[in-house]
């Protein structure tokens, strides 16, 4: 009887008990995959390799996770400041913004309103797209339809768009309006505020502020410099009766972007979700950082 | 002879009380019909969406649609791949129901995109890093398995077989391929119906949406709800019909299943609302949290529609053997069921959407809550929807072969 349990059952696997020798060989081998993994983690050219790849990442500003375009090798990242504590609500730039891009009345590409400090101050907001260099937009865009350009500007590819919308939903910023009417009539403000200089959008596609992105191309071919240069210039800073929108390069540190970052506090909208937006702004009075 | 009204109320009353339902669905379709034609040539100004409320109605017929069509992946993953062999015997009706729901949700969603001449865009022009791109890749494959294991059926049914003779040799010889099928369509379900909440988990901008649980909670309610809808629609077929076409054993499988996965969904479920709500305080999501309960019935319909009526209610039902011996009591469940994953997905897309974006610097309070109600042309085309999916099914279980036995 005891000589019928011991045996090992070789025709049934499921009978079989666990030897001594099969836990040994098993632990042994484990033992072997263990320090072969780590072995090889420390091979130093895995791991230099890596560090390689991701100082190139952080280099080039694309360690996030959309659809960014080429390999970051234009030599401009384009910026905004907008200084609260010039600003005087006039909404020239959304009056502008609005006749330059032929955007529609019933959407605004350049919001402003009331808002208040802890203290109390009554203050103007404005707010344009924010390009954002890693853009909640981009990331779930099904289609590649918006993507962050090699220059930093977050713009729409108006014929891959298919209307899903879901770019609206994840914009933090509300900064994302919706054609969902056929338009048949140029922008009210065109009258007084400008003429268009892009192409109208149609009907059943999603669509933002570019930072007039026409103006900046076309400027840097003719050799001019956005921010300085009129042409090359977003409306909304143009118009700006009080100076105090202002463009650039934020690579440039002569920009003069660069320089009102360097010689103010700045802040950006909702830091905390980490979308590392490309428009900066200079607190208002009785706003503390 | 006859005057010709007489001869029409004569002919009227020879239609069967199957064929008024059938005339009434198509009605209903045709309601569907103009309400999209509406839309399609004015575009979805018509609707009552904006920019504050991007997705309404339309997106939540899409989910629920999908999530009642996942009996599909998970009763077949029970017959041919745990080849649980009792299971075989619904598994037929289970990809029925799953190809009424996923072409259901097709139709909403071709109303609900603003360019619907480019729904082929995301199979061309590919974003990876979009949850929104993965699932429509899965849906699209998906759907084809679903055709795929749909065929031998319709190839079996007298209607396709008197009229071409080889059609049953042709639908065994894909019906061979049903176990290599359900494995692509296990995974293509467990990608798409997980990434459906993950659609609003993976955006931080949300606070009410933000959270790793949003796509095990869909994952985990739609195969319950999915698993009790095709259970709940086989019992009103084998009660209109007045014969029984699954087994008891089989109908026991079913409600247990169901009702064990409408149990761990409530156990996520909870547990999230303890763990985002309850025990910890996050300032975003508690006063997103708190203006949902002081303008909305969101509250009131989170708990009692979706949690008591919607889960543990149906769950009770179906695991408790006496209950659901009662055909009655298991069509209820089924009901309340569908109900809880229609209130749950429409609460999961407004709630996210009625809380303002919070961007501005200042204190004041600048954005007011957003506003949504469907309008006419959405409900039309909603009812349009339906009457597809119920005319299907209807035409499905009067003309399929969904019950036979000779599966094997």
């Amino acid at each position: 009887m005891s000589e019928t349990h011991d045996a090992p059952d070789t025709q049934s696997g499921n009978e079989r008990f666990v030897s001594r020798r099969d836990f040994l060989r098993m632990m042994i081998g484990l033992g072997v995959t263990v320090a072969g993994a780590a072995a090889l983690s420390r091979v130093p050219a895995l791991s230099e390799l890596l560090a390689q790849e991701m100082a190139l990442e952080t280099a080039a500003g694309t360690g996030d996770h959309g659809a960014t375009h080429g390999n970051g090798s234009s030599p401009h990242r384009w910026g905004m400041v907008i200084n609260l504590r010039k600003c005087i609500g006039c909404e020239y730039c959304v009056y502008a913004c609005q006749a330059v891009n032929d955007v529609s009345d019933d959407m605004r590409w350049n919001v402003h309103l009331v808002d208040k400090t802890e203290t109390g101050n009554i203050f103007h907001m404005t707010r344009p797209c924010l390009h954002c260099q890693d853009a909640p937009c981009v990331s779930v865009c099904p289609v590649g339809a918006t993507y962050v350009r090699d220059d930093g500007i977050v713009i729409m590819d108006y014929d891959k768009c298919i209307g899903c919308r879901y770019c609206q939903v994840a914009c933090p910023y509300g900064a994302r309006s919706f054609n969902w009417h056929q338009r048949t009539e140029a922008s009210g403000y065109q009258k007084d505020w400008g003429s268009a200089e892009i192409e109208r959008r149609p009907r059943g596609v999603a669509e933002k502020c570019t930072f007039c992105v026409h103006r900046i191309d076309r400027g840097l071919s003719q050799g001019l410099i956005p921010g300085v240069d009129r042409a090359a210039t977003p409306a909304c800073v143009n118009i700006c009766p009080v100076q105090a929108r202002i463009f650039g390069d934020l690579n440039d540190p002569l920009s003069p972007v660069s320089r009102a970052i360097a010689e103010h506090p700045v802040f950006r909208l909702r830091e905390d979700l980490g979308t590392e937006p490309k428009v900066y702004y200079i607190p208002p009075e009785g706003m503390a950082l | 002879m006859s005057t010709f009204p007489a001869q029409l109320s004569q002919n009227m009353r020879r239609i069967s009380l199957l064929g008024w339902w059938v005339i009434g669905l198509m009605v209903l379709v045709g309601v569907g019909l103009v309400s999209s034609i509406h839309v399609l040539i004015q575009g979805l100004g018509v609707t009552q969406l904006s920019n504050q409320v991007p997705w309404g109605l339309w997106i939540t017929v899409d989910l629920s649609a999908i999530a009642l069509g996942a009996g599909a992946f998970s009763l077949s993953t029970l017959a041919y791949i745990f080849r649980v062999k009792t299971f075989r015997g619904i598994a037929r009706m289970a990809v029925f129901v799953g190809l009424v729901g996923y072409t259901s949700a097709m139709l909403a969603l071709l109303m609900d995109i603003g360019r619907p001449d480019r729904f082929w865009h995301p199979l061309v022009y590919w974003n990876v890093h979009s949850v929104l791109w993965e699932i429509t890749m899965c849906v699209v494959l998906y759907s084809t398995v679903l055709i795929v294991e749909f065929v031998p059926i319709l190839f079996e049914s007298k209607l396709i077989r008197s009229r071409l003779p080889f059609a049953p040799r042709l639908g065994h010889l894909i019906h061979r391929l049903t176990p290599v099928v359900s494995i692509l369509g296990l995974g293509l379900s467990l990608l798409h119906q997980s990434s459906l909440g993950a659609t609003y988990g993976v955006l931080v901008a949300r606070p009410i949406w933000f959270k790793p649980s949003m796509p095990v909670m869909f994952i985990l309610s739609a195969v319950g709800a999915g698993a009790a809808f095709t259970l709940g629609l086989t019992l009103v077929y084998e009660n209109l019909s007045r014969h029984r076409y699954i087994s008891s054993k089989l109908r026991v499988y079913v409600a247990s299943f169901a009702g064990l996965t409408l149990l761990a969904y409530l156990y996520l479920k909870v547990w999230d609302f303890l763990a985002t709500t309850y025990y910890s305080h996050l300032p975003a999501r508690a006063s997103a949290q708190s203006l949902l309960e002081r303008t909305t019935p969101y509250g009131a319909s989170f708990w009692l529609a979706e949690v008591i009526l919607g889960a543990l209610l149906p769950a009770i039902i179906l695991l408790t053997p006496r209950l659901r011996r009662l055909d009655l009591a298991v069509i209820l469940a089924m009901v309340m069921a569908i109900m809880g994953i229609i209130v749950n997905r429409w609460n999961v897309t407004l709630s996210g959407l009625i809380v303002p974006l919070d961007w501005s610097p200042g204190v004041a309070e600048v954005f007011s809550v957003n506003a949504y109600q469907p309008g006419a042309p959405e409900w039309g085309v909603v009812v349009g929807v339906v009457a597809y999916a119920l005319l299907l099914l209807t035409l499905g279980l009067r003309y399929m072969p969904l019950f036979s036995s000779e599966d094997h």
